[in-house]
């Protein structure tokens, strides 16, 4: 079967172009030329373990020059899996095109291909992906190929990641002057009356941000103890970290939606008996004090690691069209059982070596026939 | 992970061997890339460090410093920062770097970096020239992005005078183009 890529006159000018390396004449069938961004680099293994992530990857440095809708597929098995590889592309988001490359370079026995996604999030979930996965018997290379681009195709790139960069930008800048407001509107209540120490030790069950910061501190019941610092202070794990709590169930009591705000609300105390009586007779509330607030920050920390952590490979884009694939198998390079065929053959080698009368036999490697 | 990109960096200090400040060095880059992490990278002067790169000797350093730098200029505060550190002339150089994918990172910060201030920095005869030139390029990616520099960039009045420039000149010591 063959694909319907209809190429419009404006892409087979750009094709033609991209295929010209030394052959000028016009009719001349032209080959693709294999760029430097094609090729897989060795991976990486001189890094230190901490650097070290699951899968070996190689330096490499990713702008969005090196990014494209378009993504090549090299070693698909030449068995006729071509409607098969373009629906496992397909889990990964709208094609818009696909076709084979027959001109370019290829192992025996394999074939190339083209696809051209709908959006560039699909690509990069498709690479990600894909590259390096077996595919009916045989290991798939994806890149990407920002080389078959238009001069539009790369604008529109450009554009869509300037303006994913500036939403990320103001909503970053809308988060700061919400801080910055709230930081303004709770230094005015933060200075402590030691006088009133035990006077307000019924917790305020409403979001008033001033009123919940200045009894928090008076029901400590330590007017000698500095504030912690008033931004980690802000954020009411709580809510967030039942495992660390050492104060019994206050967790609970805590709306669930709390967790969704950041640095914006010191959401309601519960009303909790409980964390009233813990409050206010708690002798070793000073010791638990202080390292509580390393807890809040280690917390704060890890969640905001956790919450960039994620949305690095895709660029913070969510959505996945499709289902998703099963999590690739962790591989631990260090794990000596890998070296265990390595090892196999070393001994064998080294026995064979070691009887120079007799021959090894040796099996010549056939490409294997794949039908 | 500001304590990642710290840990990271004060490695990058104490790191003696040459693959290993790359490495360091790709990773920031590549951070770079998720804007999310733009701020942290900003406070801890990275956009500095990838700035500084572009003087170095090591190919690596440069294309991959002018690869963070692609990456951050897209956010405006890390702009004004390449900005003020006088960047453009730092730029324009790597665009007759042997490289091309240094080139390309080097058109590509150049875009980011146009403002109403710094446009007519940007849209000089020498730069217009180097990308009318690039634009006639046989490298798609690379006569591509030359082609929307011209086309965002600067107006049709200005690409016609350098036009007309590159034409009158007799001997045009021109910026080579990359060997890939």
């Amino acid at each position: 079967m063959n694909s319907c890529f209809e190429m419009p006159p404006k892409r087979k000018r750009v094709s033609a172009n991209m295929a010209a390396n030394v052959n000028s004449k016009p009719g001349c069938w032209k080959v693709p030329e294999v760029y430097k961004h094609h090729e897989q680099h060795n991976a990486c293994f001189s890094r230190p373990k901490y650097r070290d992530g699951r899968r070996a990857k190689a330096v490499k440095v990713y702008t969005i020059n090196l990014e494209s809708r378009y993504v090549m597929i090299q070693g698909v098995p030449a068995i006729g899996v071509m409607e098969e590889l373009i629906q496992l592309c397909a889990l990964y988001g709208t094609v818009e095109e696909y076709r084979p490359l027959d001109e370019y370079p290829a192992e025996e026995f394999t074939e190339v291909y083209l696809v051209k996604f709908q959006k560039l999030t699909s690509a990069r979930a498709a690479k990600r992906n894909m590259d390096e996965k077996s595919f009916y018997g045989g290991v798939l290379h994806v890149c990407y190929v920002p080389e078959y681009e238009s001069v539009e195709d790369t604008k529109l790139k450009l554009q869509d990641r300037r303006s994913y960069v500036l939403k990320v930008a103001r909503s970053r800048a809308k988060e700061r002057v919400a801080d910055a407001v709230h930081m303004e509107s709770t230094s005015s209540e933060s200075v402590p009356t030691s006088s009133r120490v035990f006077a307000t030790n019924n917790p305020i069950f409403n979001s008033d941000k001033t009123g919940e910061t200045s009894s928090f501190s008076h029901c400590s019941g330590f007017p000698l103890l500095p504030l912690p610092p008033q931004e980690y202070f802000h954020q009411d794990y709580r809510g967030n970290e039942p495992t660390e709590d050492q104060m019994g169930t206050l967790h609970d009591a805590v709306p669930p939606d709390v967790k969704q705000q950041k640095v914006q609300n010191f959401s309601s105390f519960s009303k909790d008996p409980n964390s009233e009586k813990k409050l206010a007779s708690n002798p070793d509330s000073s010791v638990k004090l202080v390292p509580r607030t390393a807890h809040l920050e280690k917390n704060k920390r890890r969640k905001m690691e956790e919450a960039t952590k994620q949305p690095v490979p895709d660029s913070g884009e969510p959505s996945l069209i499709g289902p998703k694939l099963p999590e690739p198998h962790k591989l631990d390079m260090n794990d000596q059982s890998l070296n265990t065929t390595v090892n196999l053959i070393r001994g064998t080698m080294k026995q064979v070596t070691s009887v120079p009368d007799l021959k090894p036999a040796e099996k010549k490697v056939k490409p294997r026939r794949r039908i | 992970m500001r304590i990642l990109f710290q840990m990271l960096l004060s490695q990058s200090f104490r790191i003696v061997t040459v693959k290993a400040k790359e490495q360091v060095l790709a990773n920031l880059a590549n951070f770079a890339y998720d804007p999310k992490n733009t701020e942290y990278l900003r406070q801890l002067q990275v956009t500095d460090l990838f700035l500084d790169m572009l003087t170095e000797k090591n190919e690596n350093f440069i294309e991959f410093g002018m690869g963070g730098l692609c990456n951050l200029s897209m956010d405006p505060d890390c702009r004004d920062l390449i900005l003020d550190s006088d960047g453009i002339s730092l730029i324009t150089n790597c665009l007759s770097n042997q490289r091309e994918e240094t080139v390309l990172s080097a058109i590509t910060t150049l875009m980011n970096l146009v403002t109403p201030a710094s446009q007519s920095q940007l849209t000089e005869p020498g730069i217009l020239q180097c990308m009318l030139r690039f634009s006639l390029a046989e490298s798609p990616r690379l006569h591509n992005l030359a082609a929307v520099f011209l086309q965002d960039c600067c107006t049709k009045d200005q690409v016609r005078q350098a036009e007309q420039q590159m034409q009158g000149q007799q001997m045009a010591v021109g910026i080579p183009l990359p060997k890939d």
